[in-house]
C-alpha cells in the first residue's frame, strides 16, 4: 500500500497527458488502422516510460542506445526490408516519373526556411524539415545524425503524418487540380524491363547517390541492398526474410524504442506543437510541389499526365500511390492510375533518401 | 527554447534552392542512366538472341502473325450474332489495352436467366 501511495505522489499531470497521447496513438492504430505497426508500439511505449519510477525506462534506453544512438542501426536495417519490398519496375519502364519524386521533396526545403523562421537552430530546423521526406527511417537517421534536440517529436510527427496521408493529401490534390485534370486517363504501356536492368539498377543508384551525397550512402546503400537481394533471383529465401521477418522484427523494436524519447518532460513542450505543425506544412507543400510539376509538364506534353500522380512523389509507400489511384477512380471509374502512381511513389522513396543525404551534407 | 520569429537568413533560402536543384539534377541523372542501361542491355540481349538464332537450324516456318486488327482462332457464338461478337471483342481489346491479335476468345454466350456468359 505504501508503494502505491509513493508512486501516486510522484505522478505528475504531464505524465497523465502522455498516457492520453499514448492511448490516442493506440486508438488510431487499432480503430483507424493508421500505421498500426508503429503507432501501437509507440503509444504503448509512451505509457510505459511515463509511469512513475518506471522500471522499463532503463531497458528501453538500452534499446535506444543500441538501435538508434549508435550508428542509427534500426532505421538502416529496416531499409533492407523496405528495399526488398519495393518493385522498381514501374519506374524503370518510365524513368521520367523520377522528376515527380524530386518535386515532391519541395516541402523539405520549404519547411527548412519555415523552421528557421520559428527560431529553431539550423540543425534542428534541418531535422524538422526532413519530416517532409515522409519516410520514417530517413527522418530518424537525419535527426539523430544532426543531433537534434527534438528527436521524439520529429519521429512522432513523421510517422503520424505518414499514417494520415489518406486524410492530408486528397483535399490538397483537389484544391490544386480541376475536375477535368483529375479525369485525365493515362495509358499503361505494359512494357517490361529485363532482369539485368533490375539487377543493375540498385548498384548504379548506389554509386550515383554515393558520388552526389556521400552522407546518404548508408541509407540508399541499405535500401538498394535489400532491392538487390529481391531482384537477383538466387536469394529468394533471404528476400522473403528481409521483407517479412526482418522488417517486422525491427519495426517492433523501433516503435517501442522511439518511446524512449517520449517522457513527459522531453515531449510536452511548446516546440512539439510547432514541430507537428511544421510537419503538416511539409506534407502539404510536398503534395503541392508534385502536382504543380505535373501541371507544368502538361503545358509541354502531347500525351497529358494526370497531375494527381505528382502527389504520389512523397515517399509514404505505398499509401500515397493508393490515395491517388482511389481519387482517380472517384472521378472516373475506368481511370486506373495505380501503376503510374506506384512508379512516382518509388521514385519519391529514392528522392527522399537523396534529399536526406543532402541535408546531412549541408548541415552535419 | 524561446520562440522568436526571425526572417530566415539568405543562406537558408540559398540552401533550400540549392538542395531542391541538386535533388532534381541527381534524379535526372539517374533517369538518363536508366534509359542508357535499358538500351544497352536491350541491344546486348538482342544481339545474343540473334547470334543464338543464327547458330540454330531454321525452325519450320511459323504462321504469319495476325494483323493487329484481327483475332486468332475460332470463337463459339451462342445466341450472339457475328456483328455483336465483333463489337464485344473490340471493346474487350480496347478496355484491356491488349491488341486483338494477342487475345484469344473461346466463346461468347448470351447471358440467359442469370447464367454467366463469355470467356476470353
Amino acid at each position: 500500500m505504501e508503494v502505491l501511495y509513493e508512486t501516486l505522489l510522484l505522478l505528475s499531470w504531464k505524465q497523465v497527458v502522455m498516457w492520453v497521447i499514448g492511448g490516442l496513438l493506440i486508438y488510431l492504430a487499432i480503430s483507424k488502422e493508421m500505421e498500426p505497426t508503429l503507432l501501437l508500439p509507440m503509444g504503448f511505449g509512451a505509457i510505459l516510460v511515463n509511469l512513475p519510477l518506471s522500471g522499463a525506462i532503463e531497458v528501453i534506453d538500452i534499446l535506444f542506445d543500441i538501435g538508434i544512438e549508435h550508428g542509427e542501426l534500426f532505421p538502416l536495417i529496416l531499409f533492407i526490408g523496405i528495399g526488398a519490398m519495393i518493385d522498381f519496375e514501374p519506374l524503370l519502364t518510365n524513368p521520367k516519373l523520377m522528376f515527380f519524386g524530386a518535386a515532391a521533396q519541395f516541402g523539405i526545403f520549404f519547411t527548412l526556411c519555415a523552421a528557421s523562421f520559428f527560431g529553431f537552430e539550423i540543425n534542428d530546423a534541418a531535422s524538422i524539415a526532413i519530416i517532409g521526406a515522409a519516410d520514417g527511417p530517413t527522418s530518424i537517421f537525419v535527426a539523430k545524425a544532426l543531433d537534434s534536440n527534438y528527436l521524439a517529436a520529429i519521429m512522432v510527427a513523421a510517422y503520424s503524418y505518414m499514417a494520415l496521408v489518406p486524410i492530408v493529401q486528397p483535399p490538397i490534390i483537389k484544391l490544386c487540380t480541376t475536375k477535368a485534370e483529375r479525369k485525365i486517363r493515362m495509358t499503361y504501356s505494359g512494357k517490361t524491363v529485363s532482369k539485368r536492368t533490375k539487377i543493375l539498377f540498385p548498384i548504379v543508384i548506389t554509386a550515383i547517390v554515393g558520388l552526389v551525397a556521400p552522407d546518404a550512402v548508408a541509407l540508399i546503400g541499405f535500401l538498394m541492398f535489400g532491392n538487390l537481394i529481391r531482384e537477383c533471383g538466387v536469394l529468394n529465401s533471404l528476400s522473403e526474410t528481409a521483407q517479412k521477418v526482418l522488417a517486422n522484427l525491427i519495426t517492433i523494436f523501433l516503435g517501442i524504442t522511439i518511446a524512449a524519447r517520449m517522457t513527459a518532460n522531453e515531449f510536452l513542450r511548446v516546440e512539439t506543437g510547432i514541430i507537428m505543425g511544421l510537419g503538416l506544412v511539409a506534407f502539404i507543400v510536398d503534395t503541392f510541389g508534385g502536382v504543380m510539376l505535373a501541371k507544368i509538364m502538361n503545358l509541354f506534353l502531347k500525351n497529358k499526365i494526370n497531375p494527381m500522380i505528382g502527389a504520389a512523389g512523397i515517399s509514404a509507400f505505398p499509401m500515397s500511390a493508393r490515395v491517388v489511384h482511389k481519387l482517380g477512380l472517384e472521378e472516373d471509374n475506368q481511370n486506373f492510375l495505380l501503376m503510374h502512381s506506384i512508379g512516382v511513389n518509388v521514385s519519391g522513396q529514392v528522392a527522399s533518401v537523396i534529399a536526406g543525404g543532402l541535408i546531412l551534407a549541408f548541415f552535419s | 527554447m524561446d520562440i522568436k520569429f526571425q526572417i530566415p537568413a539568405a543562406d537558408d533560402f540559398l540552401t533550400a534552392a540549392l538542395g531542391i536543384t541538386v535533388v532534381m539534377a541527381t534524379l535526372a541523372l539517374i533517369a538518363v542512366f536508366i534509359l542508357l542501361i535499358s538500351k544497352i542491355i536491350r541491344i546486348i540481349e538482342g544481339k545474343a538472341k540473334k547470334a543464338e538464332a543464327d547458330t540454330k537450324p531454321a525452325p519450320a516456318p511459323a504462321g504469319v502473325p495476325m494483323p493487329s486488327g484481327m483475332n486468332n482462332g475460332e470463337v463459339d457464338l451462342i445466341g450472339v450474332d457475328e456483328k455483336t461478337a465483333a463489337v464485344i471483342m473490340a471493346i474487350v481489346s480496347q478496355q484491356s489495352e491488349i491488341p486483338l491479335n494477342r487475345l484469344s476468345f473461346k466463346s461468347i454466350k448470351l447471358i440467359d436467366d442469370g447464367k454467366k456468359g463469355g470467356e476470353a
